[in-house]
């Protein structure tokens, strides 16, 4: 119980931070909706049904490539401003940190797609009746929280380099693939009302598993990353 | 390292390896269909499988360096994670070669190959991180968090053919293996040389590491 009103004030503290600059949620959601324009132009403008599997992947790169930009700022911060030795100097557990940050992620970084995922809709799907958005949902979610806990450790671990931010992409890409993979590919059945939704029950399980392997490694290993 | 441990493993490597080249083109026989080509199967197998072993040896020896805290097994972490780069490297290499007669093209996305090339890509991030940290502890303590991060990709890209129907050949299966008795020699014998040749570069890379740690202990002393 106290653990968790430890990793609330953190949580709080960074929501507080957050609302009053507004600096990382605007940028993130500026960043999505031109990443979205942009493949646009990539791809050309021919909306047909098979369009889905593509718009499915355009809509995975721009929140991976948003999330980027949100998981670096969370540590940025904290460390420039001197804000982590205050963390650490803190009577908490290294892992209630963590906790924190994934939570403060996972909540801007949800928040943005909840806003995109409409335009995105209105953007790429032509039929978007009987699309079952509960379901549509829970996989942003599962993905989400696959990000969120191994994108916080390795921000942790990219922040400390001497290439700091630059590092984040190369540690991070190559390691959420197979959630990025699910995130795709049970998107683009979820996206056709047409599917039947048992075919998403596969990738859930994939994306459930990911996650619970990402939060256990980075919950055991968190504390490494901070010994200073 | 003992000089004498380092001669034994030369020899060693020096002999496995000259039979694995002598199963692999004069002792199996030549395949029927795709001819003196698929002898490059021997070397591709076993140079495939030592990456394996390399960055399972990665996360243990990551494991033990957090769990420990002795330099040796950071050296010994680092040292694996590159001679697998370099292996896997070549397994990326010879693949393409086969392919090219087999399948008619040298690459495509299909589950295997594009695992393969991910774990790849993840143990060049893990060199990059290393180069990236100056002090050497804190180097230790990053490399070894992202060992073990890394290494939950690799069982996916061992099982990418099982799970998935791909059109990368499964060579080892529960129920046996679908080669002649002939080539099966070959193989295992290309798979004990590379395997032999990876501990021997690893006793080299490991005695590298301890000797640039012995010239800072003495630059450190200069004051310099």
């Amino acid at each position: 119980m106290d653990y968790l009103k430890k990793v609330f004030a953190i949580v709080e503290k960074d929501i507080i931070s957050e609302l009053r600059t507004k600096e990382l949620f605007t940028s993130m959601l500026v960043f999505v909706l031109l990443t979205l324009v942009i493949f646009n132009f990539a791809f050309g403008q021919d909306t047909q049904a098979d369009m889905v599997d593509l718009a499915s992947g355009i809509l995975w790169v721009a929140f991976l490539f948003a999330s980027i930009l949100g998981l670096n700022r969370s540590f940025v911060h904290e460390k420039d401003e001197g804000c982590m030795d205050g963390l650490m100097l803190c009577p908490v557990d290294r892992s209630a940190i963590y906790i924190a940050k994934v939570i403060g992620n996972l909540i801007f970084i949800s928040i943005v797609e909840l806003i995109t995922v409409p335009i995105f809709v209105l953007f790429f799907i032509k039929d978007a009746a009987g699309i079952n958005f509960l379901f549509f949902a829970l996989i942003i979610f599962l993905s989400n929280l696959g990000i969120s806990a191994i994108g916080t450790l390795l921000s942790a671990i990219s922040i400390n380099t001497r290439a700091r931010d630059l590092m984040m992409p190369i540690l991070f890409f190559p390691v959420i693939v197979p959630v990025l993979i699910s995130a795709v590919k049970s998107s683009s059945v979820i996206l056709v009302a047409s599917n039947p939704i048992t075919d998403v029950y596969a990738w859930l399980q994939v994306l459930v598993v990911y996650d619970m392997i990402f939060l256990l490694i980075s919950y055991l290993t968190f504390e490494y990353i901070l010994e200073e | 390292m003992k000089r004498n441990n380092f001669i034994a493993v030369l020899a060693a490597a020096f002999v496995t390896m000259m039979f694995a080249i002598y199963a692999a083109f004069i002792f199996a026989p030549e395949e029927q269909t795709m001819g003196i080509v698929q002898r490059i199967f021997y070397f591709h197998i076993a140079l495939a499988w030592v990456p394996y072993l390399a960055f399972l040896i990665v996360c243990i020896a990551s494991i033990l360096y957090l769990t420990k805290r002795e330099t040796k097994w950071d050296q010994l972490a680092a040292g694996s994670a590159e001679i697998g780069v370099v292996f896997d490297t070549l397994v990326l290499i010879t693949g393409p070669f086969w392919a090219r007669v087999a399948w008619g093209y040298y690459w495509t996305w299909e589950p295997r190959l594009t695992t393969s090339l991910i774990v790849w890509l993840l143990y060049i991030a893990y060199i990059l991180l290393r180069r990236s940290v100056g002090e050497h502890d804190k180097r230790a303590r990053f490399a070894a968090v992202f060992g073990i991060v890394a290494f939950v990709s690799v069982p996916i890209n061992f099982m990418a053919i099982r799970w998935w129907r791909t059109i990368h050949p499964l060579i080892l299966k529960s129920t046996g293996m679908e080669l002649s008795a002939n080539m099966r020699v070959a193989m295992f014998a290309s798979i004990i040389a590379f395997t032999v040749l990876y501990i021997l570069f690893l006793q080299l890379r490991v005695a590298v590491e301890n000797s640039n740690e012995e010239l800072e202990k003495l630059k450190d002393e200069i004051g310099s």
